[in-house]
């Protein structure tokens, strides 16, 4: 793989006149912890044949050697804020795609990272016919197959498609694909801008926890509710999800309601989602009857 | 507006309540979720949206959540599905 990897366009912009993008890229990690200007480095390295998210550290520049680049995501905005938790002074470098730079921002508004002690290289992700490819595991539709598109709900679709359906067959659908969930809570964990300490997913009074499967369709409902404002649509809880249920098309229709509603556009704004500010600027009337 | 005995408790219901309303209706469930703003001296009102709403309600019938799920109209489906499919592959 990484022989291919070496074959690759320049993605980012060059220091030297290398020939190889991916030894540049090796180069400015390396040089970034050995001159300090960042204490760790958060990309991946292949570990035993799997592309996985690694730190890489000052005391150990050299290992910038072994960091690749492919189509394997991770939030690693996410272990970074939590790195930050910890140790609030450290420095942290990362490789950043579309995705991860808007779950930046959203971690930046809202305290969890501090800009300042953040540097980020840019890759490669996003499809155009112009690219010879595009890193992210992402880009190919998974195809969907014939029963989920007859009695649920295909991943691939848009949302204006999701609500051309009647309300009685939207409700049966949407049920469908809530009832395969087994709980797993993959989407959250995954998830780059879930980082409250205390879950509502998890809290006894809210939603039982220890029972299999989930109260449908109030699990998938508060976790919806709690992505207004938050999901920067990158589609990590769709990867992980292990029964295909399309949360990223729900969690689009949360934030086109937000954008909507508040004109806010998640991931693209300095200031927190008007969910959770006091400000009496809404023009919101009560809808009739 | 404004006039809410919590300071500004109605600005923060209104959008909650918008909101849900949108993403309940979007999953099947719409209608069912009334906001309204009535002041504790205006209980003629409070009687009238409370008789619309409950006929609105009646009229869309029991909650496609209270009882069992039913998904006899997903079986049926799903055995047509792998009927046309048994055909297909001969």
């Amino acid at each position: 793989m990484e022989e291919q990897i070496k074959e690759w366009p320049e993605p980012f912009s060059t220091t030297g006149n290398k020939t190889s993008t991916f030894d540049n890229l090796r180069d400015q990690v390396n040089a970034w912890l050995k001159e300090g200007r960042v204490d760790i480095f958060l990309g991946y390295k292949m570990v035993q044949g799997h592309p996985l998210p690694h730190c890489f550290t000052k005391e150990n520049p050299d290992e910038a050697d072994e960091l690749i680049v492919g189509k394997a995501r991770y939030s690693l905005e996410k272990m970074a804020a939590n790195i930050a938790a910890q140790h609030p002074e450290i420095k942290i470098g990362l490789l950043v795609r579309d995705c991860n730079q808007r779950a930046l921002n959203v971690l930046y508004v809202w305290n969890q990272l501090n800009p300042d002690h953040v540097e980020t290289i840019n890759i490669n992700c996003c499809p155009s016919r112009l690219k010879e490819h595009g890193d992210c595991s992402y880009l190919e539709p998974q195809r969907t197959g014939s029963y989920k598109k007859e009695v649920g709900i295909d991943n691939n679709m848009d949302v204006e498609d999701a609500e051309e359906f009647s309300q009685e067959e939207r409700f049966n659908r949407w049920i469908y694909e809530f009832e395969k969930c087994i709980k797993c809570y993959g989407c959250r964990n995954i998830c780059p801008v879930c980082f409250c300490q205390e879950c509502s997913l998890e809290h006894n009074d809210l939603i039982a926890t220890g029972t299999v499967p989930p109260e449908v369709p109030i699990f998938h409902l508060v976790r919806a509710v709690h992505m207004a404002g938050r999901c920067i649509d990158c589609g990590l809880c769709e990867d992980a999800c292990p029964v295909d249920i399309p949360l990223r098309l729900l969690y689009r229709k949360v934030n086109q309601v937000v954008s909507d509603m508040f004109d806010y556009k998640t991931g693209m704004r300095a200031d927190q989602s008007p969910f959770n500010i006091l400000g009496d600027e809404v023009t919101l009337e009560p809808k009739p009857i | 507006m404004g006039d809410c005995h919590y300071l500004y408790g109605n600005y923060m219901t209104i959008k909650r309540m918008t909101f849900l309303q949108e993403i309940l209706k979007f999953m099947g469930l719409g209608g069912r979720l009334h906001l309204d703003w009535i002041s504790s001296a205006e209980a003629q009102k409070f009687v009238q949206v409370v008789t619309d709403f409950t006929e609105k309600i009646k009229s869309l019938g029991p909650s496609p959540l209270s009882g069992e799920l039913d998904l006899t109209v997903v079986e049926e489906k799903c055995q047509t599905i792998v009927e046309a499919e048994s055909v297909e592959e001969g």
